[in-house]
């Protein structure tokens, strides 16, 4: 059964080195659609890296990644067209200061899908409502908050109707009080059966909305598990000692 | 001869001044664009190509580049007019110090912005072109003015390849009145008239471009 539906993300034995720094080591994960996955490790275990080659910002060095179907670097594979299908929201927002928000929701439907500006607005106008804050639309991310920015990043992404969304420690730069409009946000949209992967340390939300939890070290998938089976009976030292620290 | 007089002699040549400043700027802006971008996309033997003739540009001495394509690429079979010639060889030497001011605006954006714009599943160019150069422009443009002035000034040296600019005039004036400290500082006073107001718009852009909603860049 579960052979014939495609998964939204799929890793096969992938291996990525800096220099002599061995980043990844033959990670293998599937995330199928409709599925909400949270990565979690200490730093430098390779979770950013790793989703950031998923969308290609790093490329990997050995073993596919098959997204929606297609493996990247395989032949007829583009690049920007596949970006398209893959939402990212970064640690830091990188939003385009010299753009108004709306603009920064707009640019890529315009430019990367061809679209008319007022369709373009329309769709925007949408999901700024939908991250709750519709009337920041005409003011530049500079005169936002850190929480406020962010939810903008997080519409921009969903204005391109992405298969999947990769968020990249999205609460890590925020200040504790705007963590949790933040938080609220991205829950709303795990209700809403978005595919989720979701670098993050915030293992609240990884408890309510994740329907795996990836535990990653030393550029290894240590273990990964449901929520409750995660947080509750860990199998792996490793993972035990994270939890303790964290938790 | 009386000062005003002298001085109106003077701007009889600011035609060819003007025409050198602006034919020079067609080589230059591009030239900068052009080069700075090349330099920031480009690695290894590709980058060394390109700054070695950015550097080519940047480190001759404007009057020796002119004689060599005014004088010596005759006996080559290739005769350029003095207009050609100057234009190019003081448009290729500023458009070389703003290919640095290119590149160095382009290196100092944060590269989230960048993976931002990929992220999105926009192309290299497409980001280059909506992302990064916007942004980049506000940090080049007071160098710019600035190269700006230094070719308004620089043009003074076309005058030795039989260009009939202001320090050209300037030269004919003090030959005829035997008044070389009246014309020269006739001459000093000109090119202040030519170049201030260059400095005061240059001054007026900035502050446009940089508007406090698009200057205060949180990140």
């Amino acid at each position: 059964m579960t052979e014939t539906v495609i998964p939204a993300v799929s890793l096969q034995g992938v291996t990525k080195k800096y220099g002599t720094f061995q980043a990844l080591t033959n990670v293998s994960l599937t995330v199928a659609k409709g599925e909400r996955v949270v990565i979690c490790g200490p730093s430098g275990s390779g979770k950013s890296t790793l989703i950031r080659c998923i969308n290609q910002l790093e490329r990997h060095d050995g073993g596919k990644i098959i997204v929606d179907g297609a493996e990247i670097g395989a032949h007829g594979t583009r690049l920007p067209e596949l970006r398209r299908e893959v939402g990212m929201v970064f640690q830091h927002f990188n939003l385009f200061p010299h753009l108004t928000v709306l603009r920064n929701c707009t640019l890529a439907l315009t430019r990367a899908r061809k679209m008319p500006r007022a369709k373009a607005e329309e769709i925007a106008h949408h999901y700024l409502a939908r991250v709750r804050i519709p009337e920041q639309a005409d003011k530049f991310p500079s005169q936002l908050s850190g929480g406020q920015q962010q939810r903008v990043a997080i519409a921009r992404a969903l204005c391109m109707n992405p298969q999947v969304i990769l968020f990249d420690e999205p609460t890590s730069a925020l200040d504790p009080e705007m963590i949790k409009e933040v938080l609220d946000v991205m829950i709303d949209l795990a209700q809403g059966q978005m595919t989720m992967i979701c670098v993050t340390h915030e293992m609240g939300f990884a408890r309510k909305v994740a329907d795996r939890v990836v535990f990653m070290d030393r550029g290894e998938i240590v273990e990964a598990a449901p929520p409750e089976d995660f947080f509750n009976s860990p199998q792996n030292e490793r993972t035990r000692l994270f939890l303790g620290q964290i938790l | 001869m009386t000062f005003p007089n002298i001085l109106a002699g003077i701007f009889e040549g600011f035609g060819v001044t003007a025409t050198v400043t602006f034919y020079g700027m067609l080589y230059a802006v591009p030239f900068a664009f052009g080069a700075g971008i090349l330099q920031h996309f480009t690695r290894g033997w590709a980058r060394l190509a390109v700054t070695a003739v950015i550097e080519f540009w940047r480190s001759s001495p404007v009057i020796i580049t002119l004689f060599v394509m005014y004088y010596t690429l005759p006996s080559f079979g290739l005769t350029l007019s003095g207009m050609t010639v100057g234009a190019m060889a003081l448009g290729l030497n500023i458009g070389g110090y703003g290919s640095q001011a290119v590149r160095a605006a382009l290196q100092s954006l944060d590269k989230g912005q960048v993976e931002a714009g990929l992220a999105l599943g926009l192309r290299r160019w497409e980001v280059l072109g909506l992302v990064e150069l916007p942004q980049a422009f506000t940090a080049m443009l007071p160098s710019f003015v600035n190269q700006f002035i230094q070719l308004v000034k620089g043009t003074a040296l076309v005058s030795l390849i039989t260009l009939t600019d202001m320090t050209f005039r300037a030269k004919e004036l003090s030959q005829l009145s035997y008044d070389p400290v009246g014309t020269y500082t006739g001459l000093l006073v000109a090119y202040f008239i030519v170049c201030y107001p260059a400095t005061i718009l240059g001054r007026m852009l900035e502050r446009r471009v940089s508007t406090p909603a698009r200057g205060l860049h949180d990140l």
